[in-house]
């Protein structure tokens, strides 16, 4: 039975001291669908003996099948401590046992990790899982990564504790030592990520925020619990056993004294924590029916008759879960560890908010007030039973959302005093996420996450929804991949083709990450982060959002125009009616400057100053060059920068917008292939102007400054830069002879191989040309006996070698060839002269 | 067209003569010096006929032609763009007491600027600048501006269609013809300079807007000044 109803939810949130809005993250596979299952089983959702197997959040079909999370899922249940004594430890002062748990589920899956970005962005916490096998893997670093990033504090749990006992055979000092090396890579990664307005985040089992455990078993437990039972027994403070009972504490039976020293005794935590479950393990495991009733006892844990009589594995499941419950542990770490949003929203408000740190706005998101002005920032889009609509999923920052309220829907590209991407639309109906299910309620508070019904045909993918006329934006979410797979799509039968259009338009909607657009030939593209994902993309398309049979065409990889030079001269181009001169050079942006601007680090909406000096220091600009960027681009944030170095010439402001109008234009289609541009720096060296305005306007200048920055490019030694992925292989040492020459074939490098302690496991770490990567899994598995396990992450742009791309008989000349022909564009690319205008 | 196809125009015009129609005087506008310069270049033999233009017939405002300083064009603004270099202009004539004439922007065949920047050529509807446009312009940029070259009630005459049976004239301050109705295109502006003479005031009282006040701010602001 579901042990609460919607009115007790509701009113739990109003009490934001009481909320935990949290994600679960982690690596594909390491079990985090399986542990929120225990906790969903605790909120009586669903029985205790499908909890583990469920996968109660992989709600669409082919994730049960594929037995992997796709879409984020959110769930919102209600917990309490066991122990009334613990709420004295709780950081807030709260007055009530009861506790409201908004929980998202994310995917594990590098190509869905736009999917945990939009998660991250409501919650205020999150679950990291980590194997105890695998340890911290590439994902379990991207993700703790973003969500540092976004000032969300992280609890460890390292799951799969079971498979390291039953399948390992680990004795207890090697499992205390294979934790030991997974809780120090992760806070390897937090360290690295030090945010000071978050202070240190790092996890330790001493201090309560690790738990370990089995979410298939459904038990898990945290050093506090067991500091808790033993503080009794030895009458000594419970916090001082919490620290005595993790690290180097020996205890000796004998004299009954505590040491640091290991000749003593046991290890406290292997002695007191591991030996109740090793001997559980061992008794249940051997089928010694008699030590089982007799340890069963001493723990006092009761079974009914009818789990008297199982055997085995069923048996240790049902004994574990009962010695130690999962959703204890889980729970009491997130209620006491995890901040509410009442804590949280104090030091993620500037990073969240795009406006003044103190109008009203950003003072109420800071506060968490529920009566303040209406800041609701809606992450993604989830598709209803009805075809077509979708709930918009996000959270309420600030004021209070409710059925009939009149919002502000204020797209990515809102501008406060503008029209634009702006609609003031009533909210139909606001609604609790559960899961498989939605729950209507009347109205949400701040620092809690909902559904709404109603705005999905005013937003695109994401947004801020409020009822003030003066606020801004709250940050666009920033995510770590990029589509750069894709493939056309078209209709088997013709007549279906408006279908298609309306399916690509959904499906742009129900994804955060997908991109979806006609190119200049008029096909359909579909550009998704990995193969996987554009899979799924393209299934959900032809089965649900277009309902019609497709074609799609081979996987194509988006690649980016780059130049490896200076202009070897400064082109100059004129304006149509020749009155206007624009005069620039190209140069190559360096690979630190056009990766901190990929990362947000520096953007265009930083103070000009600040930037200035970011650049001036940490990568050897000019001061006065770094404040004159006019822009950034394509779309305003790309890695290219326009940058004015005229000097003393009248009215240049009045043109700017024009130039970079044309700098957004030439950036997003590159002159050689029509790919956008990276990592192009391009001086505006002098300028001639017709004296009278009317003559220097947008359409003598935008077509100008576009003819001028490619004429600067092909005369800068252009380049191609193809995207390229960080393999991670995990495979067992005898099946690595097949990965080398897979990766080989490929034009893939290994550069880092490394043995997992204590297993036979090898971690192999390779760069890999996207361009090469499709069917790369089934090629490496064929070659392998199905042993190695590989995960593709995005890593960086690589300059493809082999020849200038203007040299048709070169490689990347021939990839520039091909690529024109697929755009519909004439195959040769046009000479400099096209855009170069003699003086 | 005449921009960006001069090439085509001037492509057989070694061979067959080519005429090339122009609205007012073929040099009133810069735009046209080009296409003589590459015909030169291309030593192609050229003659030029000149024509009736407002820089000439504005005369028929009664204003002396000896009187005018240097010409401006307004442009239509946008949001982001409000170039207000003509306003640096009009301090110039006004600091001579010269009449400045506002020549205003026509936008035919021409896209968009954010179809521009894609690329495509989707062409807008033409538009022309009414003078009640130009004198809201005027007066906004003032308000940035704040040097008193163009407040509201500064007197300027506009006149639309001027040479045709239609034609208009309408005399005012800047804030009466901000609000004037002239009627369809083409019109043009004239921002009275201080340097005035009697005849002009007796000639544009009858176009007034409001012949009272009209001849109040004339002898106030404008008479032996």
């Amino acid at each position: 039975m579901v042990n609460f109803t919607v009115e007790e939810i509701r009113a739990l949130m109003d009490k934001a001291a009481n909320i935990r809005n949290m994600s679960v993250i982690a690596h594909v596979d390491h079990g985090k669908s399986t542990l929120t299952d225990s906790l969903v089983q605790r909120a009586g959702i669903i029985s205790a003996a499908k909890a583990g197997d469920a996968r109660f959040t992989d709600t669409r079909p082919d994730e049960q099948e594929r037995g992997v999370t796709i879409k984020s899922t959110a769930i919102s249940l209600y917990g309490k401590l066991t122990d009334e004594e613990d709420l004295k430890d709780v950081p807030v002062k709260v007055d009530k046992n009861d506790f409201l748990i908004n929980l998202i589920d994310s995917p594990g899956h590098v190509d869905f990790s736009s999917e945990v970005t939009a998660a991250l962005r409501v919650t205020d916490g999150a679950l990291v899982v980590v194997d105890t096998i695998e340890g911290v893997c590439v994902q379990t670093e991207t993700v703790l990564r973003q969500a540092l990033g976004e000032r969300i504090k992280p609890v460890l749990i390292i799951n799969k504790v079971d498979r390291a006992l039953l399948e390992l055979q680990l004795s207890k000092e090697d499992l205390y030592q294979n934790f030991c090396r997974a809780i120090e890579s992760v806070n390897v990664v937090i360290a690295t990520y030090f945010d000071k307005a978050l202070g240190d985040v790092q996890v330790y089992p001493d201090k309560g925020t690790i738990a370990f455990g089995s979410g298939l078993h459904g038990w898990a437990f945290t050093v506090r619990q067991f500091a808790n039972r033993y503080a009794k027994k030895f009458g000594v403070d419970k916090n001082k056993m919490m620290e005595r009972l993790w690290g180097d504490n020996y205890f000796n039976p004998k004299t009954k004294k505590w040491t640091k020293n290991a000749d003593a005794g046991e290890r406290a935590f292997n002695q007191f924590i591991l030996d109740p479950i090793f001997k559980i393990f061992a008794s249940v495991m051997n089928f010694k029916k008699d030590d089982t009733t007799k340890i069963l006892e001493k723990l006092e844990i009761k079974l009914t008759n009818e789990e008297k009589e199982l055997e085995g594995k069923q048996l240790l499941k049902v004994v574990m879960r009962k010695f130690l419950p999962a959703a204890d542990a889980l729970l009491e770490m997130m209620i006491l560890h995890l901040p509410s949003p009442i804590q949280a929203q104090k030091y993620r408000m500037e990073t969240l908010y795009e406006g003044p740190p103190d109008d009203e706005n950003a003072i109420a998101i800071r506060d968490c007030d529920p009566k303040g002005p209406l800041m609701l920032y809606v992450s993604k889009m989830v598709p209803t039973s009805d075809k077509g609509r979708f709930y918009a999923f996000g959270r309420v920052f600030a004021g209070t959302v409710r059925s009939g309220l009149k919002v502000r829907i204020q797209g990515p590209n809102y501008t406060p005093g503008k029209k634009e991407d702006l609609f003031v639309k009533a909210v139909q109906r606001t609604i609790l996420m559960m899961g498989r299910y939605v729950e209507p309620i009347e109205d949400v508070p701040a620092g809690n996450i909902l559904g709404l019904v109603g705005v999905d045909q005013f937003l695109l993918k994401s947004g801020t929804l409020t009822t003030n006329e003066t606020a801004h934006n709250l940050k666009v979410m920033k995510f770590s991949v990029s589509p750069v797979v894709q493939r056309s799509v078209e209709v088997k039968n013709a007549n279906d083709l408006p279908k298609l259009v309306e399916g690509l338009k959904r499906l742009s909607k129900s994804d955060p990450c997908v991109l979806t657009f006609i190119n200049e030939s008029g096909e359909h593209i579909v550009a998704g982060a990995g193969e996987l994902h554009l899979e799924i993309c393209l299934k959900d398309l032809e089965e649900d959002h277009a309902g019609v049979p497709l074609r799609v065409s081979d996987p194509v990889v988006q690649y980016r125009e780059s130049v490896s030079a200076k202009s070897s001269i400064t082109a100059l181009s004129k304006s149509p009616n020749k009155h206007n001169r624009l005069y620039v050079i190209a140069e190559p942006l360096s690979e630190e400057v056009s990766k901190e601007i990929e990362a947000g680090k520096i953007g265009p909406r930083d103070d000009f100053k600040a930037r200035a000096r970011v650049l001036a220091d940490e990568h050897g600009w000019d001061v006065t060059d770094a404040r004159k960027i006019w822009a950034f681009g394509p779309d305003t944030t790309g890695a290219n920068l326009v940058v004015d170095q005229t000097k003393a010439v009248q009215y240049l402001n009045e043109i700017k917008d024009s130039v970079v109008s044309g700098f957004q234009w030439a950036t997003k289609e590159g002159p050689v292939a029509e790919e956008p541009m990276r990592s192009i720096r391009f001086n505006i060296m002098d300028v001639t102007l017709h004296a009278d305005a009317i003559h220097r306007g947008g359409g003598q200048i935008i077509p100008t400054a576009r003819r001028v920055l490619y004429a600067a490019t092909l005369l800068a030694d252009p380049c191609l830069l193809e995207p390229v992925y960080l393999v991670e292989i995990q495979v067992p040492e005898q099946a690595m002879g097949g990965i080398y020459g897979v990766l080989t074939r490929r034009r893939g490098h290994v550069f880092e191989e490394a043995q997992r302690p204590g297993t036979p496991l090898f971690n192999i770490k390779a760069y890999l040309p996207v361009n090469e990567s499709f069917g790369f899994t089934a090629d490496l598995r064929s070659n392998t006996a199905g042993q190695a396990f590989p995960q593709s992450v995005f890593d960086h742009w690589q300059q493809l070698s082999g020849g200038s791309p203007l040299d048709k008989t070169s490689k990347p000349g021939q990839i520039v060839e091909e690529m024109r022909k697929r755009k519909g564009i004439k195959p040769e690319v046009p000479g400099v002269e096209n855009y170069y205008d003699k003086l | 067209m005449v921009e960006s196809s001069s090439d085509e125009i001037l492509a057989d015009a070694d061979k067959v003569d080519v005429a090339f129609l122009v609205v007012g005087d073929p040099f009133g506008a810069t735009t046209h010096t080009d296409l003589l310069l590459r015909a030169r270049s291309l030593s192609i033999p050229h003659a030029t006929v000149p024509n009736a233009s407002i820089l000439t017939s504005i005369g028929c405002t009664g204003l002396q032609l000896y009187n005018f300083g240097q010409t401006v064009s307004m442009v239509f603004f946008t949001d982001s763009w409000r170039p207000s270099s003509f306003y640096d202009r009009l301090l110039e004539n006004c600091s001579l007491g010269l009449h400045t004439l506002i020549l205003l922007d026509i936008k035919v065949r021409e896209p968009s600027l954010e179809n521009l920047a894609r690329g495509r050529m989707v062409y807008e509807p033409p538009r022309f600048m009414s003078v009640a446009q130009c004198a809201q312009q005027m007066l906004e940029v003032e308000e940035e501006r704040g040097e008193g070259v163009c407040g509201r009630e500064r007197l300027a005459v506009g006149v639309a269609r001027v040479g045709s049976e239609g034609q208009k004239i309408v005399a005012g301050t800047l804030k009466q013809l901000a609000e004037a109705d002239l009627g369809p295109p083409l019109h043009s502006l004239v921002l009275l300079g201080k340097r005035t003479h009697d005849l002009e005031r007796e000639f544009l009282a009858d176009f007034a807007v409001e012949r009272e006040g009209f001849e109040g701010i004339w002898r106030k602001d404008y008479e032996g000044r």
